[in-house]
């Protein structure tokens, strides 16, 4: 059952704990600078006098200044550390799935068994999924430990804190079924990662400014990260927005990828 | 061809394929039956790993067909159960063992044989449990062959198989082929090297650019091929003495041994040297695919 799955996760389980141990010591460091920060109010003067897109871009908005548990989270984890991490690991691993075992000539020796190409996609897109969620609850676990002791949880709950990373998974699932998609239906691993990191660039820049320039507050509704940011989970919760269209988004990418990938030549 | 009722368990029939303006494959019609082994030859590009990985449904024909025991290994995933396929540049995660990738396929074919790849493994002299990437370029090859044989498949498609591989094994390997062939299994190995697909090989399907040269017995083309004779004799002698001679291809004199080409029998060559001022030693070089190739190509009828 599921062999091609557990051949993926054997095979990425060294790198997999690496990957854990990074996201572990980045958290700890950042809790464990929290005290310091919550008591230096010059620092709130500093941000508060930036322009407004700029503290967008930042994850600050002026309810939650930087030294409150919500924008020390949101500014220094939420906004760009957590998502950039998850996001080059699950890109990385999704244009591997198909384009990159297809460059590394070892997919076709897969393909000689009895398995048909629509199982092996579905089997390694359910690696990448099993996968992006040990590094989002190995994420969520580490900071919910360590908030209550660092004074991290003052109006922020453990659930909270799961949502927000539950949702920032999500989001690097939805750049990384881009690169699966683009990776399974044209078999070139390059364009795969660069197509969906380009994607994940733009929408990052397109949420940031958004909060400026009205005219990209429509576009920005169909960008995870306006799902992610839009919604504040760590405020929130995890609303529908934050977690439904990513779901549906990555399926829809799969879907579109796979049935390429189905009938093509391989290269 | 084999013979009339029994379904072939590979064939072709009128495969084309066509990556742009460059067709790669073109009508090409071969059938393998059970039992029967093929060796498929030709130059560097002229389409024999096209022509196989058609074969396994990695890529679409253009137009005609390619089917393994009777139906298409592309949409049949049980089909390709039974066959065992070597790939031209065998690869592997670097960090696999080959014992990691027996068990593994052995998995995913629902047929894991253990004491079959033990004795694969023994007589191959194969170290499984090295990481892929540390072996040398013929111990991966190696591994490569387990995976093809460890299920006993009906139908093995082994491109290049002898790649990198020592005497020795190479003697294991053609072993191989026998016993699967005895036992009803259908061969089709592409190669470069003669003397190999001569001592395993029934039959030879050889291709030029995408097209069928011919598909004729191993003996049938040997007997036409082209041979070079090394003669020396007593004395020194001209090139004269096989000038008009039948077969004779080239003649190269030096002093008192001749260097000659001969297309099929030797007989009259000989009969000529016979009339030279005594024939001390005759040494044959062995029969060279490449002078076969060109042999074939000078004297076949164009095939399309």
């Amino acid at each position: 059952m599921l062999s091609v799955l557990r051949q993926v996760l054997w095979r990425r389980r060294i790198s997999t704990l690496w990957w854990s141990l990074g996201l572990v010591g980045f958290a700890a460091l950042l809790a464990l600078a929290y005290p310091t920060v919550r008591d230096n109010s010059a620092l709130d003067k500093t941000f508060a006098g930036l322009p407004p897109g700029v503290q967008a871009a930042l994850g600050l908005d002026p309810g939650s200044p930087l030294t409150s548990p919500v924008g020390y989270l949101n500014s220094q984890y939420f906004a760009n550390v957590l998502p950039v991490m998850l996001l080059v690991f699950g890109i990385g691993l999704a244009a591997w799935c198909i384009s990159g075992d297809e460059a590394a000539g070892t997919l076709e020796l897969l393909l000689s068994n009895p398995v048909s190409r629509i199982r092996v996609a579905a089997e390694r897109a359910g690696a990448l999924v099993v996968l992006l969620a040990v590094l989002t609850l190995v994420s969520s676990a580490i900071m919910a430990l360590l908030a209550p002791a660092v004074g991290l949880s003052k109006g922020v709950s453990l659930g909270q804190i799961v949502a927000a990373t539950t949702a920032t998974g999500l989001l690097a699932l939805s750049f990384a079924s881009l690169a699966f998609a683009v990776g399974a239906a044209s078999g070139r691993r390059s364009m795969a990662i660069s197509t969906a990191s380009a994607v994940a660039l733009v929408g990052f820049v397109i949420e940031g400014l958004a909060a400026q320039v009205k005219v990209l507050q429509p576009i920005r509704e169909a960008s995870p990260w306006h799902w992610l940011l839009g919604t504040d989970p760590l405020r929130n919760g995890l609303t529908w927005h934050a977690w439904v269209l990513p779901v549906i988004v990555s399926l829809v990418l799969f879907v579109i990828g796979t049935a390429v990938f189905a009938r093509r030549d391989l290269s | 061809m084999s013979g009339g009722g029994v379904q072939p368990s590979i064939a072709t029939k009128g495969l084309t394929k066509r990556f742009g303006k460059l067709t790669a494959v073109s009508e090409l019609s071969i059938e393998v039956g059970p039992g029967e082994v093929v060796g498929f030859l030709g130059p560097n590009g002229a389409g024999k790993t096209t022509t196989i990985r058609l074969l396994m449904g990695f890529i679409r024909p253009t137009s005609g067909s390619a089917t393994v025991l009777g139906g298409s290994a592309a949409r049949d995933t049980a089909i390709r159960r039974r066959v065992g396929y070597l790939p031209g540049d065998f690869r592997i995660d670097p960090a696999m063992t080959g014992n990691e990738l027996f068990s593994w396929f052995g998995e995913l074919r629902q047929n894991y044989n253990r004491a079959r790849i033990g004795e694969l493994v023994e007589r191959l002299h194969l170290e499984p449990d090295r990481a892929f990437g540390k072996l040398s370029k013929g111990n991966r090859q190696k591994i490569g062959l387990v995976q093809a044989f460890q299920h006993d498949p009906d139908v093995l498609i082994l491109d290049e198989p002898t790649t990198g591989l020592d005497p020795l094994i190479q003697r294991e390997f053609l072993d191989l082929i026998r016993e699967a062939a005895d036992r009803g299994a259908a061969v089709l190995f592409s190669s470069h090297v003669l003397p190999e697909v001569e001592r395993v090989a029934m039959k030879l399907a050889i291709i030029r650019e995408g097209k069928l040269v011919t598909v004729s017995p191993v003996r049938e083309l040997l007997d036409r091929a082209r041979h070079r004779l090394e003669l020396r004799f007593s004395a020194p002698i001209t090139a004269e003495l096989f000038k008009g001679v039948p077969g004779v291809v080239e003649a190269e004199v030096r002093g008192d041994t001749a260097t000659i080409a001969v297309d099929g029998a030797a007989g009259p060559a000989m009969e000529a040297a016979l009339r030279g001022p005594g024939l001390l030693r005759v040494r044959s070089a062995g029969d060279d695919l490449e002078d076969l190739f060109i042999s074939l190509y000078d004297h076949a009828p164009e095939v399309t």
